[in-house]
């Protein structure tokens, strides 16, 4: 790795470390986690900067950070469930916020993070960052085509969600 | 359109996915369709409330340190390395001809031109200057670089010049021009006099060698070699 590649994948990583974050904060729940694997993804990164082949650098990137988070999930798997209860449950910074925040946005956060993980990271990518298609199929690695149905079934979930809470508190 | 046609593209409408003439086709359908206008607003509510600010993270400070901190560690060469770097200099200078030295160096130069370009490409604009015509360029270059690069527009050959910026080849500032070519973005580098530079590819990218008025340039960018010829041509008949 040469200083000047190393340089443009930290330049990368700063611009886009608010995104890479948010990914890992929805795929892994915590702000440790989240923070240990997109600092994994910035040494991969530099490390393989050399294979990068041109194209959408963030979604590059991005999918860089979303392979370190997997890998951590996976790692949680295999440890004990308990631990994994524990991790899904609102941090005391989270329980304090919502006494401040509204009750409809708790419940939103709430509802996205009960979807499974292959929903909600395409719903994080499209509707939080903003993302097209095309760039949510290179994070994912997966056709566009799948990138479609995933936000649709995603949508589906969280507008049936939001609608059996609305019947609830009636 | 009916609604079984429209249904389909509602998301991809709301995404901004369709191209013009889809997009007008569901507009058309939702003004003559209340349900299907019904089924917009509720993809669009769950849009808004997850757009909504205090769902995205941002990244903690602690987290912009760290990524600081194994940056610079990184970038610094360890000392081991300076000795073997040392030991190849010592062994090369020790009878090695001439030819094999020079090459480690200009894949080095012909690395960090890569570097550049793939940097380039990956920020918001790869250029500082804008064009309107070759006179805002050029004189844009003077001052900021120890030689003004010959800057020529040839947007009747089909290469029109998007502007400039400087760039960094290893720790030198040097000039470079960017071109179009279809949805190509060319990056000519413009070296200072005397340095070695071949043609060459790196990852399916391309770096071509030209003379721009006395002073070596590399053509990089992800054209093929007949578009990249051209351009050479182009660059070197004017």
């Amino acid at each position: 790795m040469t200083a000047t590649t190393d340089h443009w994948i930290g330049e990368l990583a700063q611009q886009h470390l608010d995104a890479a974050y948010n990914l890992g904060r929805w795929l892994l729940g915590n702000e440790q986690d989240a923070s240990d694997a997109v600092h994994d993804a910035y040494v991969r990164a530099a490390r393989a900067a050399h294979t990068y082949a041109g194209g959408n650098a963030r979604a590059w990137w991005l999918a860089i950070v979303r392979n370190c988070c997997l890998a951590k999930l996976a790692n949680r798997k295999r440890e004990t469930t308990h631990l994994r209860a524990v991790d899904n449950e609102p941090s005391v910074a989270d329980v304090e916020q919502r006494a401040e925040a509204d009750q409809r946005r708790a419940l939103v956060a709430e509802q996205l993070r009960a979807l499974p993980v292959e929903f909600r990271e395409a719903l994080v990518l499209r509707e939080i960052e903003d993302l097209s298609y095309r760039e949510i199929a290179d994070v994912l690695n997966v056709p566009i085509g799948t990138v479609m149905s995933r936000l649709s079934r995603g949508r589906a979930m969280l507008q049936r969600a939001f609608a059996s809470e609305t019947t609830n508190e009636l | 359109m009916n609604c079984e046609t429209a249904k389909p593209l509602l998301e991809a409408y709301l995404d901004n996915e369709l191209d013009r003439a889809d997009a007008r086709e569901v507009e058309a359908h939702l003004d003559a369709c209340e349900a299907c206008r019904n089924a917009l607003s509720k993809l669009d509510g769950i849009r808004r409330a997850l757009r909504d600010n205090s769902l995205k993270f941002s990244a903690p400070q602690a987290l912009r340190e760290r990524i600081a901190a194994t940056r610079h560690d990184t970038t610094r060469r360890p000392q081991w390395l300076n000795y073997a770097a040392a030991c190849v200099l010592a062994f090369c200078a020790g009878g090695v001809s001439m030819h094999l030295w020079n090459s480690p160096q200009q894949n080095g130069i012909a690395h960090d031109v890569f570097a550049s370009h793939w940097r380039a490409l990956a920020a918001t604009s790869p250029i500082d200057v804008v064009s309107s015509d070759r006179h805002t360029v050029k004189p844009w270059f003077a001052g900021k670089v120890a030689q003004t690069p010959v800057v020529q527009d040839f947007a009747d050959h089909g290469f029109p010049l998007m502007g400039g910026r400087i760039d960094y080849v290893g720790d030198t500032r040097v000039p470079v021009l960017v071109y179009k070519h279809g949805q190509h973005i060319i990056d000519v580098f413009v070296m200072p006099s005397g340095t070695p530079l071949s043609s060459t590819t790196e990852q399916g990218y391309r770096l071509e060698t030209v003379d721009l008025g006395g002073q070596p340039a590399a053509i990089v960018s992800d054209m093929d070699a007949t578009e990249s010829e051209k351009l050479r041509d182009l660059l070197k008949s004017n």
